[in-house]
Formats: C-alpha cells, sequence, structure tokens
C-alpha cells in the first residue's frame, strides 16, 4: 500500500489536513483506530462563530445551538455577563461533534481521500532513519502502509509523534483532566454558556454548562491534573450538579472523560517526513482549553504544505517547516500568551476572583475574548497589572507581526 | 517491598487516554479501547492516579 500522505488520526485537525492536501492533489489515506468518526464525543462542544467566517464546513447539523452569550461566575456566584453582539469569539455555537467530525470528513472524501476505521498504527516504518511509512493493525490483519509523509493527527497522547523521536509527554501542569454528562430535562432555558471558577469548584480549570436545546446541557468540569487527586473531577463535577436545582434532576444521556492540553505549543512540529497537527501540536487555546479553531486553522495550512510538498517531491524537514511558520504566525503566539496568563490566573485566589468579579459586574462587554476581559481587570485593579506585565512583551511581539 | 504499580481497572476506564499523556515513562498504551500499564516499565509515581478524572487507576497491591 503507498500513498503520498498517511494521517494517523480522523478528528477535525486530522480530516481537515486530509481536505487540504487531497485538494491539492495528494493521495491521501487518514487511519482511524475507532470504529466511527467522531464518536465517542471527547469535548465539551463548543466553538467559536469565527467558524462561519472560514468556509471549512457545510450545512448546519453539526449545530445544536447558536450562543446569545456568556456568563462566568465567580467562586461567590457573583455574575459577569458577556453578551456576544458581535462576535463570539470564544463562544459562539454549541456543536454534536459526532456531526461536526463526520462532516469534515465526508469533506475530506469529497476531496479524494481515503479512510479506513478501526485501524491502529502500531509502529513508523524506517529505512536507514528516515521515516518511510506506518505498520497498522486494521482488524485482523496487519498493515504496512508506505508513504513520503506521516501527519501525526493522532490527539492528546500521540504516540506517533513518540516513535519519530519528538517528545509529546504532558506535565500534569500543563494537562486538564476533564468529565462530563450530557443532562437531559434540565432548566436551562436560555442561550448562555456558563462557566463556574473557584479553587472548591474546579481547582486549576472550570466547570462548563453548555445548553444543547431542548433541556439538554453539556455539564462538564476540567481540573488541573497537578492538583488532582483520584477520581476528583468526577466527585466535584457531582457535587456541582447536587447544588445547582436546575441540573440536580436531570437525567444523563451521555458521560465521557477527557483530556486537554493546556501547554505551550509543541516546540517542533515537523521533521524530515513527518508533521504534527491538532491536539498532538498543543494547538489549544490554555486559557479556555478550547482547541477546534486552531485545529482546523492548522489542518488547514497543515494540508496545504504538504500538498505543496508532494508536487516537489520535497519532504525534508526544511520544507515541511513553511507548515511550522504559518502556524505560529497564524495563533502561535496567541497559545503562548494565554499560557502566561494561565500561570498568573492560577495564582489569583478566590477571593480576588470575587473581588474582580463584582467590579466587572455592570461592565457591558460586547465582546466575548479572555484577552479583552483581562485588559478591563487590568484597568480596575491597577495592582493586578504588575502581575500581568509579563504579558506586554507578547503585546509587542503581536504588533510587530501585524506591522510586517 | 515498593510502591505499588499502576493498574487500570478496564471495567472502569473510558480511555480518555489522559493517563498516557502525562505518563513520564511511556509505560501506558492503549490497548483494546483501554489504558493499559506495562508494569515493567511504570515506576510508581502515581502520576496517572492522580490524574484518573474517574479513579479507574490504583495502585496495584
Amino acid at each position: 500500500m503507498k500513498y503520498d500522505v498517511l494521517i494517523v488520526g480522523s478528528g477535525p485537525a486530522g480530516s481537515v489536513t486530509a481536505r487540504f492536501a487531497a485538494e491539492g492533489g495528494a493521495k491521501v489515506l487518514v487511519i482511524e483506530r475507532r470504529q466511527e468518526i467522531g464518536v465517542p464525543v471527547l469535548c465539551g462542544e463548543g466553538i467559536s462563530r469565527k467558524i462561519d467566517e472560514w468556509n471549512m464546513i457545510e450545512g448546519t447539523r453539526w449545530i445544536a445551538g447558536k450562543m446569545d452569550g456568556a456568563r462566568i461566575y465567580s467562586p461567590d456566584k457573583t455574575c459577569v455577563t458577556i453578551a456576544a453582539e458581535q462576535a463570539g469569539n470564544e463562544t459562539g455555537y454549541v456543536i454534536y461533534r459526532d456531526i461536526f467530525d463526520q462532516e469534515l470528513a465526508r469533506l475530506a472524501i469529497k476531496a479524494g481521500a481515503e479512510y479506513r476505521l478501526n485501524t491502529k498504527a502500531i509502529e513508523i516504518i524506517k529505512e536507514g532513519g528516515k521515516i518511510k511509512g506506518v505498520k497498522a493493525e486494521s482488524f485482523d490483519e496487519e498493515l504496512e502502509i508506505q508513504c513520503d509523509i506521516v501527519v501525526a493527527a493522532d490527539g492528546v497522547d500521540s504516540k506517533v509523534a513518540q516513535w519519530a523521536g519528538i517528545n509529546t509527554r504532558l506535565n500534569p501542569k500543563d494537562l486538564e483532566t476533564c468529565c462530563q454528562y450530557t443532562l437531559e430535562n434540565i432548566d436551562v432555558k436560555d442561550a448562555y454558556c456558563e462557566f463556574y471558577l473557584g479553587k472548591e469548584i474546579a481547582p486549576g480549570g472550570y466547570v462548563w454548562v453548555f445548553p444543547k436545546g431542548k433541556g439538554i446541557a453539556n455539564v462538564g468540569i476540567g481540573i488541573l491534573a497537578s492538583l488532582s487527586e483520584s477520581g476528583m473531577a468526577k466527585e466535584l463535577l457531582d457535587k456541582f450538579i447536587e447544588n445547582d436545582s436546575r441540573l440536580r434532576k436531570g437525567n444523563p444521556i451521555r458521560f465521557l472523560a477527557g483530556a486537554v492540553p493546556v501547554s505551550n505549543p509543541a516546540e517542533e512540529t515537523v521533521r524530515d517526513n513527518i508533521i504534527l497537527v491538532g491536539d498532538a501540536a498543543r494547538h489549544v487555546d490554555p486559557i479556555t482549553g478550547g482547541g477546534l479553531t486552531l485545529c482546523l486553522e492548522g489542518g488547514k495550512i497543515a494540508g496545504e504544505t504538504i500538498a505543496e510538498a508532494v508536487k516537489r517531491k520535497e519532504f525534508s524537514k526544511e520544507f515541511l517547516s513553511k507548515y511550522e511558520e504559518k502556524w505560529k504566525e497564524a495563533f502561535g503566539q496567541k497559545i503562548k500568551r494565554n499560557y502566561i496568563l494561565k500561570e498568573i490566573l492560577l495564582d489569583i485566589d478566590d477571593k480576588t476572583f470575587n473581588t474582580i468579579a463584582s467590579s466587572l459586574k455592570d461592565v457591558k462587554f460586547d465582546e466575548i475574548s479572555t484577552y479583552g476581559l483581562v485588559k478591563e481587570i487590568a484597568k480596575k485593579h491597577p495592582t493586578l497589572m504588575m502581575r500581568l506585565l509579563p504579558l506586554l512583551k507578547y503585546r509587542k511581539k503581536l504588533k510587530e507581526i501585524k506591522k510586517e | 517491598m515498593g510502591k505499588p504499580k499502576a493498574k487500570v481497572d478496564r471495567k472502569k476506564c473510558l480511555a480518555c487516554c489522559g493517563c498516557i499523556s502525562v505518563c513520564p515513562q511511556d509505560a501506558i498504551s492503549w490497548i483494546g479501547n483501554k489504558a493499559h500499564v506495562d508494569s515493567k516499565k511504570c515506576i510508581s509515581c502515581a502520576i496517572c492516579i492522580r490524574t484518573c478524572p474517574i479513579g479507574a487507576i490504583s495502585g496495584d497491591a
């Protein structure tokens, strides 16, 4: 079996890479270890409305609800409301991730990519130190898939990257450990995404309530692995639901566990004959834990770079570095800046959060952006400015990039 | 007697792969839709036990 490109993993990053590589003329195979694309759903299912402008997905079948805004609750339940009149930067839609992933795969297939399910990569094939393909188990047979480029789209626990010699181990302080119920028959009426903060509620993370309409919502929790104990995420989530009269009477129609990288982006996302995309490349906003838009943006860049590489028969690290340069330009600085912000936020105690929320509760935000929120905090609390100083250097860098 | 090695309860594990991502020894892999600890590689650091959101990993007595 010989392809130009073999993509391991059929999540959004893998499928978007597949689509743009195939559209550019490459012969693409995507392998997926599970038996259905997008299943089980491992996601809070919120996505920015930015996706409207990108033309990367068709129709509306993947949308569960369009959000009117977000509410952020401080530990003492003071609410900061953000209406998404202009833009739902962080929370635009709540989606059906299984349908979403399958739609992206459909578009990749339409562009000419092939998919194989139930097919698990087990090792990288090398010849004279050079990556030549991947060995995989598909049902009961072993496959040797030859290719010029391997794409590690195999998620937060990427083994493909590791086999290629790229260290992808995460420090526990850079991983959110999560679980989520989809609850039915609850009293969540309006289309607002809710976020609950507090060391007792979710250490190093937050609880979310994302409404999906018809009295259904995703109610989930992410806590920092370095602050977690065995089973703590589920225990805290159960406690939260028990203490919320709207949610208590709900019945779960789905339960899931998940893991989200909240680290700096991977230092190394290309080597000769290999590219890392999506969670494997840590293309996730370390503040919100949201990765969908970054994975789509990165996947497109990866696919286009690969198509060009195949045309020119250039598979070296130097050539593939175009992908790395471009994703860094598109969102690399944003991830790094938000990582610093994450570290600062971790140091802020519950009492300070309450004070901040109480001073912001009457501010009218018309745009949901974590950075906008921080600017407002800095205005109201000059002492906190000192802690935010490390961010300034990133603002300068961002400006320089924009100028170029 | 050394410290207990990590062991995954296959009935509980939901294969979220968090443990695999944080294991410093690359001792955990995805086998048969569940996480699996290679006890030869495990150094009993308990990072995976603390990371598991649903308490599916414990020390093997």
